[in-house]
């Protein structure tokens, strides 16, 4: 096909030269591109076991409309996070009872004092927590209260305790869920009409539906707790916060407003300019820990 | 030791048209019709569906008990059968009822066929109403919280109600928890 003979020696030899560099680059770089995938994949298997559900952690806390500040959050030290887990409490002084701030601010600290929980032992765990509530109940006799939400997080469990109507929102696949369920006088009343097979409507209508049943500071208290762990997926987001978030900006609206590939200190913002923009006349405090769950190795 | 709690709303409908089903001999089993779906003559589907249950029929197998529903129910009918046995659960359904089970911290559709259980895992069978207003975190949170079956079913009942107020048709719903 082609007459090689016509070209000069010289050429002949440099387009060997050439056919046999380039043979020798290919070979060279099948080689290498077959080692890299070796080793990445050797890396992958070997570190599996570190491909670890890992928490970022933002938070909020603000005042609001209020003079005083009656909200008070607990985030566990995050160099302990590997031992003992994730432990992120939002405690909300009881509105038209003195001494909120204080109580609030003793509930955190004392969740600071009682820290590392033991995560399998959640009946231990409320136990502690009803000891800090009668604690307040020794102090205050039913004139002070607080609500408290408290999630405790260990690798991809999560484990959380509720007392009051504050909120622990979970934000899976773009559905905003409310975990825990709130100790009010709706709770106790929608119970009642719908066993005797009526609708709920007045049960909202009534002035006494957001009248905690239960709180910190209450006399031997229920503390709602998990009896066994909830499972963890990747970009789960976790919000414990007290009610003047929720109040202001509803759950729909804060899974509107984020992004999923944002991280926990811009889920925070987002929602911290949320309740801002909503301006609310009569504000309460507002106060958010928002938890990111992240696949990632550690 | 197996607990349960049943729970049968008329909602804001005229009547109520599906249909709760215990039965306790051989084993328990639970059966719910979705009657309030079905467009024609639910009551009398609902009806058929409790005889047959009633009768020595409703003894046997249930690969014999679903054939003989489909023999005799309309076509268009709702329903899931779901048995207890010694080491797990035999569900069937048919449309637009479901079981979910809450096992190890998730929650998950039971599938036709047996399905093993252990101790302190519970479930829940509800028609697709029930669940219409519930997200899946929502049923794991108030399983792995609550006390009592009742309980559970009360802060489901409580989720539904702060989005239709009870105002939302027929809701039908069993909670099942083994005790070991």
């Amino acid at each position: 096909m082609y007459d090689f003979s016509i070209l000069s020696d010289d050429t002949v030899f440099a387009l060997r030269l050439a056919l046999v560099l380039f043979t020798v680059g290919f070979i060279s770089f099948v080689a290498i591109a077959l080692y890299t995938l070796i080793k990445s994949y050797k890396f992958n298997s070997k570190h599996k076991d570190k491909l670890k559900l890992v928490c970022e952690v933002a938070y909020f806390h603000e005042r609001g409309k209020r003079g005083n500040q009656e909200d008070s959050v607990y985030i566990s030290p995050l160099e302990k996070l590997e031992e003992s887990g994730l432990v992120a409490a939002c405690s909300d002084g009881m509105g038209g009872l003195l001494n909120g701030e204080v109580v609030s601010k003793f509930v955190t600290d004392s969740l600071r004092e009682h820290f590392p929980f033991k995560f399998d032992a959640q009946a231990e765990n409320a136990k502690i927590i009803a000891g800090i509530s009668d604690k307040v109940y020794e102090d205050f006799h039913l004139s002070a209260g607080a609500t408290l939400v408290m999630v405790h997080i260990f690798d991809d469990l999560l484990n959380f305790y509720s007392l009051g109507d504050s909120n622990i929102v979970l934000i899976r696949n773009n559905r905003a869920t409310l975990l825990n369920s709130k100790q009010n006088y709706a709770a106790v009343m929608i119970k009642k009409f719908a066993e005797g097979g009526i609708d709920t409507v007045d049960a909202y209508k009534d002035t006494r539906a957001r009248g905690l049943t239960d709180f910190i500071g209450n006399h031997k208290c229920n503390v709602q707790m998990t009896s066994k762990p909830m499972k963890l997926i990747d970009n789960d987001i976790i919000i414990v916060c007290s009610d003047g978030v929720t109040d202001s900006m509803p759950m729909n609206r804060i899974v509107n407003h984020i992004h999923f590939d944002q991280s926990a200190t811009g889920i925070a913002r987002t929602i911290k300019y949320g309740v801002k923009s909503s301006k609310n006349p009569r504000q309460d405090n507002y106060s958010a820990i928002v938890i990111k769950m992240r696949r990632s190795i550690v | 030791m197996i607990e349960y709690y049943t729970f049968k709303h008329r909602g804001d409908a005229l009547d109520y048209q599906d249909e709760v089903f215990l039965r306790l001999v051989p084993s328990l089993t639970v059966a719910i019709f979705f009657g309030s779906n079905l467009a024609t003559a639910p009551k009398s589907q609902a009806l058929l569906f409790s005889e047959i249950l009633n009768s020595e029929e409703g003894g046997r197998s249930i690969d014999y008990l679903s054939a003989d529903f489909d023999e005799c129910l309309d076509e268009e009918s709702e329903y899931l059968i779901l048995r207890v046995l010694n080491n797990g659960v035999e569900c069937y359904r048919r449309g637009g009822v479901y079981a979910k089970i809450i096992k190890d911290g998730q929650i998950k559709v039971l599938p036709n066929g047996f399905f093993g259980m252990s101790k302190d895992d519970k479930i829940v069978v509800g028609t697709a109403k029930f669940f219409k207003y519930l997200t899946d975190e929502g049923v794991l949170a108030d399983a792995l919280v609550s006390d009592s079956c009742s309980d559970w079913m009360y802060m489901m009942i409580r989720r539904i109600s702060d989005q239709t107020q009870l105002k939302c048709g027929n809701l039908s719903a069993v909670t099942l928890k083994l005790n070991g």
